[in-house]
């Protein structure tokens, strides 16, 4: 690990072009997964209390996204469908589509997010939450995955390739 | 490992943006109902400015009114990325494939982007490296020669790359490409003294750093294709 960061200075010092820059490919195997939430397999969670669901992206997400430059959310008052994009985020020049798990009525979106975008990298669980909804259906919260379930399947998805 | 992996190449020449736009927005609703393999196209388009998701109208230095006088388009886009401009003698792929098989997050889909226009540059003698944080693209010391700009929907991608062959560097004058103030554009033609073969070679090389760089193991050309996609449906 040192040496391949002191190779990486060098290479920066001498400006030798890096055609891959050295990446921890294992953190992914350190993506956080909370217990209590529930998962979808495009890398979203739900937290539901009481009358209200909380939606964001995961952890394993915002490490392959990269840095969080622009969030791009609904307005409140609007609806969500499972499985369909509700907003996106930009980062490295990529803008990726955000997809509801759960169908409902937003409540809520996360202002915050505008000025302060990168809060789903730093924090993706807690002051990175995107929108609040109104869930529509209790059959589709229990159809998401668990975080046992979550865990296994990103082991599996980064495992395959 | 995966197994065999297939790559459907379609050179387009020269195809104007908004056309390129909608037989993307096609291909990628194809793309993830599995109709059709990855794919790529191969093309340059006339001289178009384009903005992305955040609507950065700010950095286009001249008024939207006089752009025809110049002979160039402006179109808005749901990419990622800052202004840019497109034109003749500039290379551009689009991939139409999908992350998720593939095994890839937005980051390094981007960073082997990258890599493909910095494998192509080295064929030249040009040393070419990734942008610094914040700056993605390709850069030859501080001087730009491939851009990037992606969207991904369901995790098929679209929109790609430009790399700078020899366009008419005049036209980046009239914005602040990417956003950046203090960097300048620059071209293959400027950076290296190599006798350059024909555009058309330039752009099959840029396709096999590509194609060797995303692991594809199998690439086929389309035949005639055409800007309708062969997999209309009857409405």
């Amino acid at each position: 690990m040192a040496l391949r960061m002191w190779a990486s200075s060098t290479a920066n010092a001498l400006k030798i072009s890096c055609a891959s820059k050295p990446h921890l490919s294992f953190s992914r195997c350190f993506s956080t997964v909370l217990d209590g939430l529930k998962y979808a397999e495009s890398h979203e969670w739900v937290k539901h209390e009481g009358s209200v669901a909380t939606i964001g992206i995961t952890d394993h997400a915002q490490d392959h996204l990269g840095e969080v430059v622009f969030v791009e959310l609904p307005e409140p008052g609007g609806s969500v469908s499972k499985g369909k994009g509700f907003g996106a985020v930009e980062s490295v020049k990529a803008t990726s589509d955000v997809n509801s798990p759960i169908s409902g009525e937003i409540v809520e979106v996360n202002s915050k997010l505008s000025e302060a975008p990168g809060m789903i990298n730093s924090s993706p669980y807690e002051e990175g939450w995107m929108i609040k909804v109104k869930p529509s259906s209790s059959s589709e919260l229990e159809s998401l995955m668990s975080s046992k379930e979550y865990t296994e399947f990103c082991e599996e998805e980064d495992a395959s390739h | 490992m995966r197994g065999p992996v297939k790559l459907e190449v379609w050179k387009m020449g020269f195809v104007n943006y908004l056309d390129a736009l909608k037989l993307q927005e096609k291909l990628v609703s194809d793309r993830k109902l599995c109709r059709i393999p990855d794919t790529l196209l191969s093309l340059q388009h006339p001289p178009t400015y384009t903005l992305g998701k955040r609507r950065t109208d700010h950095n286009l230095l001249i008024p939207a009114s006089e752009l025809k006088s110049i002979g160039a388009e402006l179109h808005y886009t749901q990419r990622g990325g800052d202004i840019t401009f497109h034109g003749p003698h500039q290379a551009i792929l689009y991939p139409i494939i999908s992350l998720r098989e593939i095994g890839l997050g937005a980051r390094n889909y981007v960073e082997k982007l990258e890599s493909t226009m910095i494998e192509l540059s080295s064929l030249y003698g040009v040393k070419a490296c990734a942008g610094q944080k914040g700056e993605t693209g390709v850069w030859v010391g501080e001087r730009k020669i491939g851009a990037i700009g992606v969207r991904i929907s369901h995790g098929i991608t679209s929109h790609g790359l430009a790399f700078n062959i020899d366009p008419d560097l005049k036209y980046f004058k009239h914005i602040v490409p990417c956003g950046i103030t203090d960097k300048e554009v620059t071209s293959l033609r400027r950076e290296t003294s190599t006798v350059l073969p024909t555009e058309e070679v330039i752009h099959e090389q840029l396709i096999s750093c590509f194609a060797r760089l995303f692991g594809y193991n199998t690439v086929v050309w389309k035949e005639n294709p055409s800007l309708s996609s062969d997999h209309e449906e009857i409405e």
